[in-house]
């Protein structure tokens, strides 16, 4: 037999070191969970990776020397620390990669363009996709590409492909015209045919719920009640960052859609409600009955909940004004002492953010 | 205390470019001396280059005490426990005696790094910390060495990557002398007492970036 340890090298991970991102099939689990764990944990050294996932010294690094080539790593200044050696912190490479993100909402449809930690570089919304793609499919695919073209284009090489989250909210769709679902539906293909990307696509709650577990109020957390505030209330059970992807389509009318028919009651403009990134003016009683028809639902929610799983934090998730989110938090609170609600910090869009982050996830992360 | 080994050809024994293995830079310029300085009281840095040591090959002009892979046994032995082990060689193995390409020269290297784990000298009889480290390039003018070294500069270019196909292959530590220090144009191979001081000092923050627990 053959002594194997003289056979040639098999270096798996040096791949081409010309530049771009190595493929998706030699991204060994190994390299996945060192990525994660920067992403997790911004600035930690080889050493902490090493206890925290159990590798070698040796091993780790190879791969983070790989992954520093490849652009997705960069090594900061040596730290000094009182005891032992300096250490030498990493982080991910905001520049290493990138992905566009896709939501198709219950008013507009948002596009973004993401980083690798997550910051917006480009944001903004169109009318969904209408039945007819004679209509507006153009004006779709041209938003795609801009989002592209925000980056030079030496680093397109760098996209990691782009995201698309759909609602199945039953309730919701019944307000979209017919035939809507079935256009949602055939995106993926059509976008991948006209832009040559990969597309990712997954429920639009999950990918919010991804969102605020991968950049945004939630990532310190590990298990918590993660509440999507839109048309309706959506909620996710995340254990252990784990988001429980469950199939049940349960929602509860104390959303933005809520709000909109209170306010049309008392004969008040709504309009300003789906407006982003702008604060409400004063909406007057209307808005305090709905928000506390909210925060009642969230508090039941969470004390059913409770049965089950010691739920500890809520993060609430939404496109509505900060203040607004922070204001049903802070009456959660009171209202639930031995939970801490959260409000989240992906105004934009979470849902789109976490469409964008989809191709992170399947190409570095692990699961 | 933590032990590192360097294990090394000239440019560890710190023979000044130009010179013979005689005339040598002192203890505290050599690299391995710079390393010792760098890294403090808690490591013990032992140097052990030789001018004219090859990987894996019996020199059948300079003799076969050049060949690193027979030496390397007794050396571990002789100086566990260690810790760390550096090892920097594979320009005496580009000489026109050998006829070896760059790929060869580091498959040498990986035969050093297989014995080193078979014989785990490491703390309770682990595998230490290996660390390769490619040496820097050859200047094309290598003077009256030319007929020895014919054909060498170009390979010598080339054991960077070989070399660091070899760590990433065998799960080893790798640095690129390359990175940051040059050889001297004196003789177009050595390096001279500025580039000992920087690689003293840039392995040091290698050997550092590992990572070490504080109980020594």
């Amino acid at each position: 037999m053959p002594d194997m340890r003289f056979a040639p090298p098999n270096p798996i991970r040096i791949a081409d070191r010309a530049s771009g991102l190595n493929a998706v099939s030699v991204r060994s689990y190994n390299e996945r969970l060192v990525l994660s764990l920067l992403l997790q944990n911004d600035g930690i050294s080889r050493m902490e990776i090493g206890q925290r996932t159990g590798l070698s010294a040796q091993t780790i690094s190879v791969i983070v020397r790989s992954l520093e080539k490849e652009g997705l790593v960069a090594t900061g200044k040596a730290q000094k620390s009182r005891m032992g050696p300096p250490t030498i912190p990493l982080s991910l490479n905001p520049a290493g990669a990138y992905s566009v993100g896709i939501s198709v909402g219950y008013k507009q449809t948002n596009v973004v363009l993401i980083d690798f930690v997550g910051s917006v570089r480009f944001h903004t919304t169109l009318p969904n996709p209408e039945p007819d793609p004679a209509i507006n499919q153009t004006e779709f695919l041209e938003t795609i590409k801009a989002a592209i073209g925000a980056l030079p284009a030496n680093t397109h090489d760098r996209i990691a492909g782009i995201g698309l989250a759909l609602p199945e909210d039953q309730y919701e769709l019944a307000h979209a015209p017919n035939g809507a679902l079935e256009r949602y539906e055939s995106l993926r293909e059509e976008i991948e045919a006209h832009i040559g990307i990969d597309v990712y696509v997954q429920n639009d709650i999950t990918a919010a719920a991804g969102a605020e577990n991968l950049f945004g109020a939630a990532k310190p957390l590990t298990d918590y009640l993660f509440c999507y505030l839109g048309a309706r209330l959506h909620s996710r059970l995340v254990i252990n960052h784990q988001i429980f992807n469950s199939q049940s389509t349960q929602s509860f009318d104390v959303g933005l859609l809520n709000l909109e028919a209170r306010l049309q009651a008392t004969g008040l403009e709504a309009d300003v409600i789906w407006e982003r990134s702008a604060d409400w003016p004063d909406l007057g009683p209307a808005e305090n009955d709905w928000q506390n028809a909210c925060v009642a639902q969230i508090a039941q929610s969470t004390n059913a909940l409770k049965q089950f799983v010691d739920v500890k934090t809520i993060v609430l998730s939404s496109y509505a004004p900060h203040k607004v989110c922070q204001n049903i938090c802070d009456q959660l609170d009171d209202m639930l002492p031995d939970v801490t609600a959260i409000a989240g910090t992906l105004e934009l869009s979470p849902k789109a953010v976490g469409a964008a982050s989809l191709p992170f996830s399947s190409k570095f992360m692990v699961e | 205390m933590r032990s590192v080994l360097c294990f090394g050809d000239s440019n560890t024994h710190g023979q000044m470019p130009g010179g013979t293995p005689l005339d040598r830079f002192n203890p505290f310029e050599r690299w391995p001396g710079v390393l010792r300085r760098e890294l403090g009281p808690d490591w013990y840095v032992i140097e052990e280059g030789l001018s004219g040591r090859t990987t894996v090959h019996d020199d059948p002009i300079e003799g076969a005490l050049k060949n690193g892979r027979t030496y390397l046994r007794p050396c571990l032995m002789s100086h566990a426990m260690l810790d760390l082990v550096i090892i920097m060689l594979g320009t005496n193995d580009l000489k026109r005696r050998f006829n070896q390409p760059p790929s060869e020269v580091a498959m040498g290297i990986g035969c050093l790094v297989h014995d080193i784990k078979e014989l785990a000298p490491g703390p309770g009889g682990s595998v230490p910390e290996i660390m390769i480290v490619a040496p820097p390039p050859m200047q094309d003018d290598i003077k009256e060495w030319e007929s020895i070294f014919s054909g060498a500069q170009p390979k010598s270019r080339k054991l960077a990557l070989e070399f660091e196909i070899i760590a990433d292959s065998l799960e080893v530590h790798f640095f690129d002398a390359g990175s940051v220090i040059e050889t001297d144009p004196s003789d177009g191979f050595h390096i001279n007492k500025e580039a000992h001081e920087g690689l003293g000092v840039a392995l040091a923050r290698e050997v550092e970036a590992i990572g070490w627990l504080n109980e020594v």
